[in-house]
Parts: C-alpha cells; sequence; structure tokens
C-alpha cells in the first residue's frame, strides 16, 4: 500500500476549548474525502488546523505536506486577491507550483516554465479570454474556476477546500468536480473538502466523514 | 424625540460654554483691544501685504547663481524656491513609502506575531511623536543648512505616519487570501508583494498622494529653520520685514497646493473601488464615482 498523504491521529481542534475531539483519518494517495456535518461543528476549524493556520489542541498530523507549496487551501470564500488578475492569482499557486531548482535556478527559466504552466492551467478551467481581468469582475462560478486553476497549478500534494462549491449551479458545479477528480487521480495528491451538501459531496469524494454522526463510510457503500 | 434633540442642544451648549471658560482662563481674562484688531489687520493688509512683489515671480533673480533660461519666470525666486520644494517633498515620499510599506508589513498583527509587531510599532510611534519641524532641526544640525535636512526630516516623518495608516489599512484587509498564502507555504515577502500590495494598492497609492500634498506644505514650513525650499525665501523675508514679499511666496504656495489637489483627486479617480469608469475625466474627478458611473452609462445608453 502506497504511503498516505496525511495520517491524523487523535486530533482535536478548536480555540479554547476543543470543537472537534479525536478524530482519526488517512488519505490516501488520489483519493478525495468529504467532511459533511450541519454549521458550527468545526469542519472548517479542522481544515484550517491542518492548514497549519491555527494550533492544534491535541493528536498528531503526520505527512510531507508542510513543505512550501504542499498544502493548497481554498477558504470558504475562495481567498482570491480581488484587485489582481486571473494571471495574478493563479501566478500564486504556480510560483510553490513549479520549483526553482528544475531550472537550476536560472530565474528566466524559471519564470517563462512558470508563465507556461499558468497559461495551460487558466486554459484547463476555460479562462483564457479572461485571463488578464480582475477578479471584482468575474462571476461567482468564474472566481471558483481561478481558485481551482490556482490550486492546480500550486500542484500540491493535499487540497483542503472549504465548501468550494457552494452557490454554483449543477453544470459549473460538474464541470469543476470532473477537472479535481482527474487532477487528483492524475497526479496522485490527497484532497478534504468540507462541503455542505450531502448529494455534492457523494458526487465528489471517495469517502465521507459525517462529523455530525461521527460516522466515516464510502460513497460506494452508501449508495 | 424632541427630550433627544433637547438633550443634544443641552450637551453643545454646555460644551461651548466651558471651552469659552477655559479659553478665558487661557489668555487671563486679558482680551487685548479687540475693537481695534480687525482694523490693525486691515492697516497691516494695505500698507504691508498688498500688492504682493510680482518680480519675485516673473523677474529673473541672482538665486540660482547660474540660471541663463530666457524667461525670467524660471529664474525666479519663488519659482526655484517653490520647485525645491516640491523636489524635496517628491523624493522624501517616493523614500518615506518604501520605509514606511517596509515597516507596515512587520507592524500588522495579521502578518506577524507580536515579538515582531511591537518593537515595530514602538519605532514608528518614535518616528511620529516629533513633528517634521523638529526632525527639520535635528537634521539642521547634523548635515547643515539646506534641502538634505528638509527632505531627512519628512522622510522619518513620513515613515511614522505613513506607516500607522498603512498598518491600520493591511489589518483590515481580507483575512482569507492572507491564509490562503500562508498555507501555501509563501513567506512574508512574497504575502506583502502578491497579496497585500495589490488588496490594498487603491488606498496606498491614495495615501501616497495624500503624504505628497502633507510634504509639500509641511515642506514649505521646514525653510523657516534653514531647511530649504520657498520657506527658505518666506524667513530671509520675515527677517527684513519684507511682508509684501511674505505674500507673494504665500499666494505661490496656495495655487501649487490647489493644482496638487485637483491632480491628486484626478489620479485617485482612476483607482477607487466601486468605479468601472474607463477613463476619467474632470467629471469623475469632481463627482463620487458611484455618481459619475450613473451619469456615464446613462450616456452610453442613450447613444
Amino acid at each position: 500500500m502506497a504511503k498516505p498523504i496525511i495520517n491524523i491521529i487523535d486530533l482535536s481542534v478548536g480555540y479554547s476549548n476543543p470543537l472537534v475531539s479525536e478524530i482519526n483519518l488517512t488519505i490516501q494517495p488520489g483519493e478525495i474525502v468529504a467532511i459533511v456535518g450541519v454549521s458550527g461543528l468545526g469542519k472548517t476549524t479542522l481544515l484550517r488546523t491542518i492548514a497549519g493556520l491555527i494550533p492544534k489542541l491535541s493528536g498528531r498530523i503526520v505527512g510531507d505536506i508542510r513543505t512550501r507549496g504542499g498544502i493548497g487551501y481554498i477558504p470558504q470564500r475562495l481567498g482570491l486577491v480581488r484587485h489582481a488578475s486571473v494571471y495574478h492569482n493563479v501566478e500564486l499557486g504556480a510560483r510553490c507550483g513549479v520549483k526553482k531548482s528544475t531550472t537550476d535556478g536560472n530565474l528566466f527559466n524559471w519564470s517563462k516554465r512558470k508563465s507556461t504552466v499558468i497559461h495551460k492551467t487558466v486554459e484547463l478551467v476555460g479562462l483564457s479570454d479572461k485571463i488578464n481581468e480582475p477578479i471584482r469582475r468575474l462571476s461567482g462560478g468564474q472566481q471558483r474556476r481561478v481558485a481551482t486553476a490556482r490550486a492546480i497549478a500550486q500542484q500540491p500534494e493535499l487540497i483542503l477546500a472549504d465548501e468550494f462549491l457552494s452557490e454554483l449551479d449543477k453544470e459549473n458545479a460538474d464541470s469543476i468536480i470532473k477537472l479535481m477528480r482527474k487532477f487528483v487521480a492524475d497526479n496522485q495528491c490527497g484532497m478534504l473538502l468540507v462541503e455542505h451538501h450531502l448529494e455534492r459531496a457523494k458526487q465528489i469524494a471517495d469517502r465521507i466523514i459525517d462529523l455530525s454522526e461521527f460516522e466515516v463510510y464510502s460513497v460506494e457503500e452508501s449508495e | 424625540m424632541s427630550v433627544k434633540v433637547n438633550k443634544v442642544w443641552l450637551i453643545s451648549l454646555t460644551l461651548l460654554f466651558l471651552s469659552l471658560i477655559i479659553l478665558n482662563n487661557l489668555v487671563r481674562g486679558d482680551w487685548g483691544d479687540i475693537t481695534g484688531g480687525f482694523a490693525n489687520l486691515l492697516k497691516f493688509w494695505n500698507t504691508e501685504l498688498w500688492p504682493p512683489e510680482w518680480s519675485l515671480i516673473f523677474d529673473a533673480q541672482s538665486e540660482p547663481p547660474n540660471c541663463n533660461v530666457e524667461i525670467g519666470f524660471f529664474c525666479s525666486k519663488a519659482y526655484t524656491g517653490m520647485l525645491e520644494t516640491l523636489k524635496m517633498a517628491f523624493v522624501a515620499t517616493i523614500f518615506g513609502f518604501i520605509g514606511a510599506i517596509t515597516l507596515s508589513s512587520f507592524a500588522a498583527k495579521n502578518l506577524v506575531p507580536n515579538y515582531v509587531l511591537v518593537p515595530t510599532r514602538l519605532f514608528m510611534s518614535m518616528t511620529r511623536s516629533l513633528p517634521s519641524i523638529i526632525w527639520a532641526i535635528i537634521f539642521v544640525i547634523v548635515v547643515g543648512i539646506g534641502p538634505l535636512a528638509g527632505v531627512l526630516a519628512m522622510v522619518i516623518y513620513t515613515i511614522g505616519y505613513l506607516g500607522k495608516l498603512q498598518y491600520e489599512e493591511i489589518e483590515g484587509i481580507n483575512r482569507e487570501p492572507l491564509e490562503a498564502a500562508r498555507a501555501m507555504g509563501l513567506n512574508h515577502s512574497e504575502i506583502v508583494s502578491k497579496v497585500v500590495l495589490p488588496e490594498s494598492g487603491n488606498t496606498f497609492l491614495s495615501q501616497l498622494l495624500f503624504m505628497f500634498e502633507y510634504n509639500v506644505r509641511h515642506g514649505t514650513v521646514l525653510g523657516l529653520v534653514g531647511a530649504g525650499g520657498i520657506g527658505l525665501h518666506i524667513d530671509r523675508a520675515m527677517e527684513l520685514n519684507l511682508y509684501n514679499h511674505v505674500m507673494t511666496y504665500l499666494i505661490v504656495i496656495f495655487i501649487v497646493i490647489v493644482v496638487i489637489d485637483f491632480l491628486s483627486l484626478f489620479i485617485r479617480s482612476f483607482v477607487t473601488d466601486e468605479s468601472e469608469v474607463g477613463s476619467p475625466s474632470f467629471l469623475t474627478v469632481l463627482l463620487p464615482a458611484s455618481l459619475s458611473q450613473r451619469l456615464f452609462s446613462q450616456k452610453q445608453s442613450e447613444d
């Protein structure tokens, strides 16, 4: 069996009091896991703790994800730089994804390779014609595509996404789900996402953790 | 409702009355010859201030010594002095801005931990606690009389003043882009240049222009302590009791400040967040962006 991307052992998260206690979870390469449950259970806090943005209360997080570019994080409101262009936002991911070591530290070649990656990724999400548009002029669906492109250009070990499919119509959601599933499978990375809608979670994830029931099941089992 | 209004009036009148009592206390009850004050001012205006000495603006003077331009205006004291003040303000604003942006990124609580933030803020408070004129006196002692002292004084003050405005702006930016960048593993300088600057760029530009205006205004005062610029000419004119010369310089300063203010408004109209107005016109300068946008879109739909 391949080495897991991340192994979470007895993890408790929260601020002064634990919101989620002693959770155990392993994500394998190429696997997508969704966390579902009603609001206020600490789903976002769990994701932010794994991302290293807030300290954990107890437990362990094991995995080679703490390196530069190891984690791709898509927050609830996407975390895009609103006043900057699509190119600029995807570049944030690409500057982590395209390692300087691959161009022997040559900044010109690094910059060129980065630019190629950005253009390819933007084309992949269907926003080539909007590449120089500022984010604030894009629709909600287009902004979600940019966040997806940023994560793809970053080529992280683990993608953490917080309800990034919400407010999307079926057509847009389906295309992003398809894109993400292909990327995770091709690159053998992992993905942990928080999703409010169970049906949508089933559509994208291989496994689902219901935090309200504290139950873990595979999507195939549930069907 | 009427009770509320009465309360507001009562508080306002109390504050006004209190201010008058404090003012009376400050002047120790000696109000001088108020009745003759206005007449004195009128006399001073007619005999000393007016008419201004227009030759200071239009005629070539001895300064700068090797000014060989045909048109006298470009060799006049008012022009050369004002130009020096503008140059001082420009240089000081640019260097001050670079210093301020560097320090403010180490003073914003959403970017750095407390052990970095506290000493940085203390340093910035220190630079801000002395007015620029006091810094000018210090630098005149250090580097001697001339524009360099004025520039250094303005740079130091700009760092403290602009830095405070900037870190408050940085602290107000949305948490999520910063978190996404941090989770990705971007370093401090990347976060500042790639997330903070684009997110706060409009406000930073506004603050930069405001600071330039401020430095031009203060640059005129700094000359009074020997720190160069048009203020130096004002100081000399005052020493010789040539108040009509002072009046001339003040008119020049007033015109330049008004022009800078308009230019600043014009440039800022490019970067308002809500405006999607393609190219600015003087209408967009004088009207709020939302209103000019409405007018423009109406015009476009008519077309």
